[in-house]
C-alpha cells in the first residue's frame, strides 16, 4: 500500500471524491482513476466501459472496474457525452495499474456543463481529503 | 467481546514490503504485495509463494482420554480415517473434519494432527481458538483431558508451489530423511523444543520445526509451525533460500482464489452455522458407514445430520470469464433457468490460472493444455440452493450490479499437485 506522500498525483488533472481524474484536452476532457483509486483496488483485471455516443451526468455510474478482490462503480468527475473510451483496456485491464493517467485512460467525455468542472478538486485540496480519509 | 485488531508478529515486515494490508478473522493482514494478487496467485502454480498464516490458531489436546473426547466432538472416527483403507490416525497423520454443534451446524473446520499417543495438535481458523477449546471444554465431563488453547502462541508460515520442496532442502538440516516417506497430509518434528520430537526436524540454524505435508492451496507445499519468536527468522530464512526458485511472499487474497479454484471451504463463509448436509466436503470430513445410512462412530452432531430434512445443498460452480458478483453486502443470488431465486452465492472469486477452451477448463499446469494458452482466468466459488443442482447445469447469479452465467461443477482447477509425491517435486 503507497504511503500518500509515495502517491503519483499529477497537476494537470481535477480529481473527484471518489478518485477519478479529469484532464482537459482542448474542448474534450480525458477521464480514469487515479493512483490511489488503483493502488487500493490492486490488480485490476477487468473494466466496463460504456458506448460511445452514451451521456450521463456528473456522478452518475459509467461502468466498473474489477480487480481480483471486488468490483467497484465508476461514477462520471464531468457529465457529458462520450466521444471515445479506450478499447485497448479490454485487453490489458493492467494498464490502469501500470499507467493510471496515460495508457491507463478510461473516457474522453465532450463535457455539457462548466460547472461540473469547477466543483473537482486541485491535486492540494484532494491530498486534505485524502489525509482525512486515512 | 475484545476487538482490538491483533498482529501477527510478521505485521512489520509485511508494512515495510508495501502489502496492502486488511482486517481478517481479527487480524490486521496482507492482501497482496506489490507484486500484486494475480501474479501470486500464478506463482503458486509455478514456482512457488509464502504465505503468514499465524492468524491461525492451534489448540494442544493432551491425556489419556483425549482420544476420546476428539472421538466425541470432531466430526472424523479417528478409528478410521486414514487413506482409502480408513486405517485409524497415528502419530505423523493428520486429517481434517469439522466441529458440530448438537444441531449439525458447523462451529469451525479444523485439521487434527496425532502428535503422539495421548498427544493432538488442533489447527483451527483465525479467531476459533477459544470457541473450539470452549466447546471441547464442555464436553470433558471428568475424562483425563488437558485442553490448552496455544491463540497467538504459535507462529506459522505456509510454503506452496511446486517448488516448495526443492526451497526447504536449503533450509533444512538432514533434508533426504526429513522428506523420505512424507506423503500428503503427514508431518514431521515439533515446534516445542523440550519436546523430543522437536529433534527430528530442525531448519539449519536450530531452529525446531513442526512441518506438515498440508495447506490451502490446493498446490503441492508445506505448512510450517515453529514458536512465535523463530517466525521472522525463518520467514527470512525461507525468503532468501528461495530467491534462485523465483519464491515470493503472498497474501490473502491470492490465498482465496487457491483455495476456492481447489474446492476448497473458506469457514464462516462456505460452511458455517448451518448444516453440514449436501456439500462438496461430505466425503473427506464425515466417517460414513459402509452402506452410507449412518457413520462408523457417534459424535456431537451425528443425530441431526441423520434425521436432517432440509432441503440445502451446496455446490461449486466455474464461470465463462473472470466477471464476478459480490457475494456479501449486499448478498447475491442464484436464478434457474426461469429466473427463479433458489439460493445465495457464498463464495465468488477469479481464479486467475484457468481458462475455457471447447468446453473444457485448463490450467497454466495443465500438460495439455492448448497451444499459445493465456486464460485470463474464471469466476468461480460456492452457491447454496434450496433444490439440488447437477454437474453442467447452468445457473445465473445476480448481484445489485450484474447477472452473470455460470456452471455447476465437481471441480475446479484441474492439474493441482498438492499430493503429488516429494520425490517427483524434488525434480521439477
Amino acid at each position: 500500500m503507497k504511503e500518500i506522500s509515495e502517491l503519483n498525483l499529477p497537476d494537470d488533472v481535477r480529481y473527484a471524491e471518489d478518485h477519478e481524474w479529469a484532464r482537459p484536452e482542448g474542448d474534450k476532457v480525458k477521464v480514469g482513476i487515479n493512483d490511489y483509486a488503483q493502488d487500493q483496488l490492486g490488480d485490476i483485471v477487468f473494466v466496463e466501459l460504456p458506448q460511445v455516443g452514451d451521456t450521463f451526468k456528473k456522478d452518475e455510474e459509467f461502468g466498473t472496474v474489477e480487480s481480483v478482490k471486488a468490483v467497484s462503480e465508476l461514477y462520471m468527475p464531468v457529465g457529458g457525452e462520450i466521444l471515445a473510451v479506450n478499447t485497448v483496456l479490454e485487453e490489458s485491464p493492467e494498464l490502469v495499474n501500470e499507467s493510471p493517467y496515460k495508457d491507463g485512460w478510461m473516457l474522453e467525455v465532450k463535457p455539457n456543463n462548466p460547472d461540473d468542472w469547477d466543483a473537482l478538486m486541485t491535486r492540494e485540496i484532494y491530498l486534505e481529503m485524502l489525509k482525512g480519509v486515512e | 467481546m475484545q476487538k482490538e485488531t491483533k498482529k501477527t508478529p510478521l505485521h512489520d515486515w509485511h508494512v515495510s514490503h508495501s502489502a496492502n494490508m486488511a482486517v481478517f478473522g481479527g487480524y490486521d493482514m496482507p492482501l497482496w504485495y506489490p507484486s500484486g494478487a494475480k501474479q501470486e496467485h500464478l506463482t503458486v502454480l509455478t514456482n512457488a509463494g509464502i504465505f503468514d498464516t499465524s492468524h491461525m490458531a492451534v489448540i494442544v489436546v493432551s491425556g489419556t482420554e483425549a482420544f476420546e473426547l476428539l472421538q466425541l466432538c470432531f466430526t472424523r472416527d479417528l478409528n478410521a480415517c486414514v487413506g482409502k483403507k480408513r486405517m485409524p490416525l497415528e502419530p505423523g497423520k493428520c486429517v481434517y473434519g469439522v466441529y458440530l454443534n448438537e444441531h449439525g451446524k458447523v462451529i469451525d473446520d479444523a485439521i487434527v494432527c496425532q502428535i503422539e499417543r495421548n498427544l493432538y495438535m488442533i489447527v483451527v481458523n483465525a479467531g476459533m481458538g477459544a470457541e473450539v477449546a470452549q466447546h471441547m471444554a464442555a464436553h470433558v465431563n471428568g475424562k483425563n483431558v488437558k485442553i490448552n488453547d496455544l491463540t497467538d502462541k504459535m507462529g506459522k508460515i505456509d510454503v506452496q508451489g511446486p517448488m516448495a520442496a526443492r526451497i526447504l532442502m536449503k533450509v533444512l538440516t538432514d533434508p533426504e530423511k526429513v522428506f523420505d516417506n512424507m506423503p500428503y497430509f503427514t508431518f514431521k518434528g515439533y515446534f516445542d523444543k523440550a519436546f523430543p520430537l522437536a529433534d527430528t526436524v530442525r531448519f539449519v540454524n536450530g531452529i525446531p520445526v513442526l512441518l506438515s505435508r498440508t495447506g490451502y492451496t490446493g498446490e503441492f507445499g508445506f505448512e510450517i509451525f515453529v514458536e512465535p519468536d523463530y517466525l521472522i527468522e525463518t520467514w527470512e530464512m525461507i525468503l532468501t533460500a528461495g530467491e534462485d526458485f523465483d519464491l515470493i511472499s503472498c497474501g490473502l487474497a491470492a490465498r482465496d482464489s487457491l483455495r476456492a479454484g481447489a474446492v476448497l471451504p473458506l469457514s464462516h463463509q462456505d460452511i458455517g452455522p448451518w448444516p453440514f448436509i449436501n456439500n462438496p466436503w461430505l466425503f473427506f470430513a464425515l466417517s460414513f458407514s459402509a452402506d452410507g445410512t449412518g457413520f462408523t462412530k457417534k459424535f456431537i452432531g451425528d443425530e441431526a445430520l441423520k434425521n436432517m430434512d432440509k432441503d440445502e445443498y451446496t455446490h461449486a460452480f466455474a464461470g465463462y470469464d473472470l466477471r464476478k458478483v459480490s457475494a456479501h453486502d449486499p448478498a447475491a443470488y442464484v436464478l434457474d433457468s426461469d429466473g427463479n431465486e433458489i439460493g445465495v452465492v457464498l463464495t465468488c472469486v477469479s481464479d486467475m490460472a484457468i481458462g475455457r477452451h471447447d468446453d473444457r477448463i485448463y490450467s497454466i499446469s495443465s500438460p495439455d493444455k492448448p497451444a499459445n494458452f493465456n486464460p485470463r482466468g474464471l469466476c468461480c466459488g460456492f452457491v447454496k440452493v434450496k433444490s439440488k443442482l447437477t454437474p453442467c447445469q447452468i445457473v445465473e447469479l445476480k448481484d445489485n450490479r450484474r447477472k452473470i452465467k455460470v456452471m455447476i461443477v465437481d471441480d475446479i482447477r484441474p492439474n493441482r499437485t498438492a499430493r503429488r509425491p516429494i520425490k517427483e517435486m524434488l525434480k521439477v
